[in-house]
Formats: C-alpha cells, structure tokens, sequence
C-alpha cells in the first residue's frame, strides 16, 4: 500500500462479502422452489427472493468497483484520495439504501423492472451516492500527479455506469417503451461500461503482476473496450427483438451482438499473453489466477454462452427461458464477480499488511468455487434446453414442463453447495486477513517484494 | 506494429460512430413503436392495469414479452390462451385454480383492479412481437397421428379454461385426469350436474367451480360426452 487512504477500499471489500453471502441464501430459496420445495413461500415468495437475490448481486458489484477504484486510483495518480471521509460515509448511506430497498421487497415496495425494481425514491439516493463517489474520485484524479489509461479507462467506466443509470428512470406507459430504457441501463452495463471498469482493473492487475510493460499494455486495453463499444452499442439490439420494436433490430442487433465475444476473446488473450510474457514471479499467485481465472470464464460465460443464444433464429426459442439464466450466472461470475475477487485477492495483503499468499484455503476457493459454478451452469443449461424443447418445440404446458425439469434443480442445489463452499472458503480467508492496518509504504518501494521489484523496475512507472 | 496513439483513435472513433447511430435508431424506433404496440388502445384500465403489474412485480415470477422471472408462465399471449374469465378466476384465488401446484400470491385484488388487469393483458396479446411466442413446431411429429378432437374441433372455452388443468390428445395440464375418453365413464347428466359445481357432487375435490355460463356447459357436455373410445369399423 502506497497511499494512507487506500485503506477505505477494505471496508467496500469487507461489504461484499458480506451482501454475497446474502445473495447466495436467497439463491438457495429459489433453486429450492424450483425443485418443488417452496415451503417459504409464505414468508419470503419467489418474487422478493429472486429480486433480493439479483439487487444483492449489483450491489455487491458496484461495492467491489468502488472500493477497486478507491484502491487503484490513488495508486495510479500517485496522490492520497481526494477525500477518505466522503468515502466511508458514501458507502454507509449506499448500504442503508441498499438494506432499504432489500427489506422494502419483503414488503412488496419495489417496481416490477427487472433488476431495476429499487422503487423511484431510492433510485434518487443512488443516483446522488454515486455522484459522490465519481467526485471523490474525480477530484482524486484531477489533483493527481500522474494520468494513466488505466485510471482514466476505469474512471470513464464508472462515470458512463452512473450516466446510464438515468434512462432507467424515464418515466412511460408503454410497456416497450418501459423495456426499450431498461435494456440502456441493463444492457449497456453489463455488456458496455462495466467492461471498462473491469478492463481498467484487469489492466491494473496485469501491470502490478505480470511487470510487462505499462505502454504494451494500455495500449491493448484501448483496442479491447474499442472492440467492446463497437459491438456492444448496438449490440442492445439483441434485446429488441421480440418485444415490440421495430423488425430491423433483429439484423443490427444479430450482427453487432454476434461480434460481442470478440471483446472478451481479446480480454482473455490479452491476460494469459501478458501472464506468460511477464518477467515478473509475483508471489501472489492466487491474484494471478483470479485475474487470468477472470479472462477466461468471461469469455466462456458471456461470450461463448451468450453467443448462443444471441442468433434471432435461436433467440425466438430461447427468449426468456431458464437458458437465460444460465448464461446470466456464467457472465456475471466470469465477468465481475470473478474480477472483484481478484483485486480483493491482490489487494489484501498490502491493505492488512499479512502475507497470506499461500493460504490453502485461497486456493480451495478459487477452484470449489469455479467447478461450483460450471455445475451450476450445466444444472441450468440441461433444464434450459429441456425447456426450450418441451414447451416451446412441442407445445406442453409450462407447469407440466416445470414438473419434469424439477430433478436438474436437485442438481443445481448441489452444484451451488459446492460453489458456496469455495465461496465461504475465500471469506474465511478474508477474514483470517484482518482489518486494514498494513504499514504505507515509504516513496519509491514497491508492494511487489523487493527482489523481484528490481527486476521489473525498469517496466513500471512510464505514465 | 499498432501504436499507442491508433489503438485510442480506434477506440474514440469506434464509440463515438456507434453511439451515434444507437441514437439515430432509438429515435426511430420511439416513432415506430406506438403503430407496433398499438397505443391507441392504452385506455386508462390498460395503464392502471400496468401500474398494478409494476407495483406488485408480477414480472418477478413470470415472463411478459420474455422478459421477467422463469418461474410461472409467460403472459404475452395468457389472453388468447386462457380468456378474459380464467384470469379473473385465477387473480380471484390462485390457490383454487392450481390446487397443489407450485403457489401463486393471492392478491386480494378488488373487481375494479381485476378488469385493469385483465385490459392490460389483451392490449399486450394485440401486439406485433416479429413472430413471438413462436408456434411449437415439433407439434405434429410429437403426437401420435389422428389424435382425438385437434384444438380447432373443441369448444373455445375448453381449450381456454379446461386445458389448463386437464389433458386432452397428450396436450394440457396435469392437476386434473387427462379427459381422453371420459364420455366412457360419464354421463351427460353427471357432466351436467358436475360442471356447475364440483364440490356438491364430490366433496373436497381439487376443481374449482368455473365462471361458466348455461351455454358454455350445455356445449362442454355435448362435447365431453362424444370423448368416447373410438370404434373403428
Ligand atoms: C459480462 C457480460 C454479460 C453479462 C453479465 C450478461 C448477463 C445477462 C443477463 C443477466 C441476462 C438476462 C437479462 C434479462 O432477461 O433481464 C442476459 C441476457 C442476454 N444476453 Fe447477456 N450478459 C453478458 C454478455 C453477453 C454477450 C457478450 C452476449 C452475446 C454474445 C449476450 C447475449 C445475451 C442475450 C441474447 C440475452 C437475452 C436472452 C433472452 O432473450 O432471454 N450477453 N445477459
Ligand atoms: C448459491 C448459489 C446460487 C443459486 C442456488 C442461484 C439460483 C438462482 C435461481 C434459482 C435464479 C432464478 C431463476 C428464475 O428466474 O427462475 C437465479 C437468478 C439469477 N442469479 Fe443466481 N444463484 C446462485 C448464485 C448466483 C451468483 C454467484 C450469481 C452471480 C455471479 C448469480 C446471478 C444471478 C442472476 C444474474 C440471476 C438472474 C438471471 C436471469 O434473469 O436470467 N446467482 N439464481
Ligand atoms: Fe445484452
């Protein structure tokens, strides 16, 4: 740690593990309703769980990206956060909102909009909260010493994240309509801004780990949130198909979503190249495996799972199955979950000052936790497709069809307790770390050890 | 090799073209999309209609347009497929409707907010989705050839109402018996007496009495009661 006020990142991490833990309960809620045991419906019905579920999953995100640009900013601009305090008290009034809108789901107080059902007088709250933040931040970057793609990338990632926020709120009553504004917060989170804020940590990350040259590899991150913004702009057209809008979305958006996984191709090439090409043995090696970990399973869960399904022809019969999930929980555990993880992994030792580097339980976490989730995604994808063919190819009821898909959901239930395994594993680490109080570090040393700092020297510090 | 400078000038360019076209597109689409959606039907039930859908996050468990939940049926069409009386029915008490079955919410809705509802639903069954839901073309080769009674021979409110509990040809619901043959086991006049309200004739049954009207079971009967075993000459 180089900067005092990195420390605040710790309380974002800290955050996100326990909203995660959170998240995983009600994950469990549903697949048990799936698999036909909805004993809790009473109380917490599938509705407010599945929100409660999908909301605690933002959340979670948008903490672990604050708290990484509250970690790297200050590192990249070599200067101390603008303001520390406006941090803490921007992440308490975000939690109460958050807590809020999770109690008010239980109460049936929220929108019916997809991932979007925080009701309006929050979504204000929000929208301020992340002002603050891009202030802090902005303010951070602007009395800095030094300009890098990296923080710049990952600033104007959470910037346009905030901008897009607002079309959410347009008020309509055409139900397309509604959907239409919807898909440009959704949409173009996921599979645009949210690709620079994750391009702009793995960037980081890449810098810090691998020692390769910071000019090598800014200059391919411009060329992968290029190709992300070419195809996923108008990519949103995938989304456009079947819900009223005009016909000529199911060629733009077939064409420029088809080329969506190219960004993701060129983010895992971009990582395992620079992880072999660099000199530099970190000793962090599980950082190492999240960031390139991270490359690899968005590439599987957005890219390959999301292409498809991205085809009009194919999308006609799988538009708002259970296929649908299953590429959702692959993309946004490959995509964001996954580069959370890895900036809390690297980040750890140099916030609490314990080099716990190779801790079994950090590996056990890493590997239970993928091969959870790809089980949980064949669990999707095996009752998906029956789905699919059942009820949209044959014509069977839905209900009849839900009653035959009910095993693969035994099935799920067991993935996901795999999966929750490894994911309590890397808290437990978490905790094993302890608070921040790791010494800053004196100018000029490096938080990469000293041995190893003196061969890749030379590769670091170009702005 | 590519510099520095290119790969930014590719990565500007790029978004900024790209955005702009996205614009040009939205703005199109917003003048094409009352035409497709029919907006001149959003009476003021249709959008109180939408408010209580939004406001009680139906889309948490079902689908509409596709998009929502995958835990209860997709409503894009429920409409056509159900009718205007099975909804009423089903938002009535969901629990009498699909005795046993994976639970619905009871709402407690008042009649007023059950005709919103109801609005709301047949103006999104008049929309133009470019071919959504699509027809199951795997039908015909699934069902076993010269099946009973196709779709189109059958009282409307047989294929709206009855079909959702009960199977006919291998198609429909499996709260109930499957109806193949029942002209077999049951007279007109059970028939009769049964259609108007199952619970007099045996208690404690899972059917619900139906919103049915003198007609209607006078021609469910006549129908029900040719569901015989067919001899074949
Ligand atoms: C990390 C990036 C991504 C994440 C987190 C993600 C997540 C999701 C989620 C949660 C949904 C469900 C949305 C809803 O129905 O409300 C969805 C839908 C969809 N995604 Fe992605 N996605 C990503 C990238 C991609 C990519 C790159 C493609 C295409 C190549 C793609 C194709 C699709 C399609 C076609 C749908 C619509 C499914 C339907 O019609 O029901 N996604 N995605
Ligand atoms: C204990 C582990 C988990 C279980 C059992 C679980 C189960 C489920 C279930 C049953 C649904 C609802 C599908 C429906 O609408 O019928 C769901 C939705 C969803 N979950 Fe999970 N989940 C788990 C963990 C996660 C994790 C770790 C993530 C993200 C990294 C995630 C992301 C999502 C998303 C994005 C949706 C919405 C998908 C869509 O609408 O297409 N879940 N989950
Ligand atoms: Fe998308």
């Amino acid at each position: 740690m180089k900067y005092e006020s990195q420390r605040v990142a710790w309380w974002f991490f800290a955050t996100c593990m326990l909203l995660l833990s959170l998240q995983l309960i009600y994950g469990f809620i549903m697949g048990f309703a799936h698999a036909g045991y909805d004993n809790l419906h009473a109380i917490i019905p599938f509705h407010a769980a599945r929100a409660t579920h999908t909301n605690l999953l933002v959340m979670w995100l948008l903490c672990g990206f604050m708290g990484a640009a509250y970690y790297i900013i200050p590192e990249e601009s070599e200067s101390e956060l603008y303001s520390p305090k406006l941090a803490l008290v921007q992440l308490g009034a975000l939690v109460v909102t958050g807590v809020t809108a999770i109690i008010g789901f239980h109460f049936n107080w929220w929108e019916g909009r997809k991932f979007l059902e925080i009701p309006r007088p929050l979504d204000f709250l929000v929208v301020i909260d992340v002002l603050a933040f891009i202030f802090n931040i902005g303010m951070t970057v602007k009395n800095g010493r030094r300009f890098t793609t990296t923080s710049l990338v990952l600033f104007f990632g959470l910037f346009a994240a905030a901008l897009l926020y607002l079309p959410g709120m347009i008020p309509t009553v055409n139900q397309t309509s509604d959907s239409y504004w919807r898909w440009w917060v959704v949409h173009l989170w996921v599979e645009g801004v949210w690709e620079l804020i994750m391009g702009g940590i793995l960037s980081f990350l890449l810098i810090k780990l691998t020692g390769v040259d910071r000019e090598v590899i800014e200059k391919w991150l411009y060329v992968i949130v290029g190709l992300t913004f070419l195809s996923g702009i108008l990519g949103t057209g995938h989304h456009y198909y079947y819900i009223g809008t005009p016909r000529y979305w199911k060629w733009i958006g077939g064409l420029f979503s088809a080329l969506e996984p190219l960004a993701f191709l060129g983010m895992a090439i971009y990582a395992v190249t620079m992880a072999r090409k660099g000199g530099r043995n970190h000793p962090n090696r599980n950082a190492l495996l999240w960031t390139v970990g991270c490359s690899i399973m968005s590439f599987v869960g957005a890219g390959f799972l999301g292409f498809a399904h991205t085809i009009p022809q194919v999308n006609l019969y799988t538009h708002g199955t259970l296929i649908t999930a299953m590429h959702g929980h692959l993309a946004f555990w490959g995509a964001y979950a996954m580069i959370v993880l890895a900036i809390i992994t690297y980040a750890l030792p140099n916030l609490t000052g314990r080099r716990r580097h190779d801790a079994p339980s950090a590996q056990i976490a890493f590997w239970t936790s993928n091969i959870g989730m790809v089980a949980m995604t064949a669990a999707f994808a095996v009752a998906g497709i029956t789905q699919v063919y059942l009820e949209r190819r044959v014509g069977m009821d839905f209900i009849v069809v839900q009653r035959e898909i009910q095993v693969h959901f035994v099935g799920l239930i067991l993935a996901a307790s795999l999966f929750t395994f490894g994911i309590g594993a890397f808290i437990w680490n978490f905790i094993k770390y302890g608070r921040p109080v790791g010494e800053v570090l004196p100018a000029g040393a490096s938080d990469e050890t000293p041995e190893e700092a003196i061969t890749a020297g030379h590769a670091e510090g170009i702005a | 090799m590519l510099s520095k400078k290119a790969a930014r000038a590719f990565f500007l360019v790029g978004t900024a073209v790209c955005s702009l076209a996205m614009v040009g597109l939205t703005i199109d689409s917003f003048r094409r999309i009352p035409a497709q959606t029919h907006a001149e039907r959003i009476t003021p039930a249709v959008a109180r209609g939408k408010d209580l859908w939004d406001h009680n996050n139906c889309m948490g468990c079902h689908t509409l347009l596709g998009e929502g939940a995958y835990y209860a049926p997709e409503l894009t069409r429920v409409y056509r497929r159900r009718g205007p009386e099975f909804i009423r029915a089903m938002l009535r008490d969901p629990a009498a409707m699909y005795p046993g079955q994976r639970q619905m919410q009871n709402y407690h809705f008042n009649p007023g907010q059950i005709d919103d509802l109801v609005a709301f639903l047949q103006w999104i069954d008049g929309m133009d989705l470019n071919g959504f839901p699509p027809e199951p073309t795997l039908n015909q080769v699934a069902l076993p050839s010269g099946a009973i009674a196709p779709s189109d021979d059958r009282p409307q409110v047989f294929n709206q109402l009855c079909v959702a509990c009960h199977a006919l040809g291998g198609r429909g619901g499996a709260v109930g018996p499957a109806l193949d043959h029942v002209g077999d086991r049951l007279n007109a006049d059970y028939l009769t007496r049964w259609l108007h309200d199952p619970q007099a004739v045996k208690p404690g049954t899972l059917m619900p009495r139906l919103p049915l009207t003198e007609p209607q079971i006078r021609e469910l009967v006549a129908f029900l009661s040719q569901l015989r075993t067919e001899v074949r000459p």
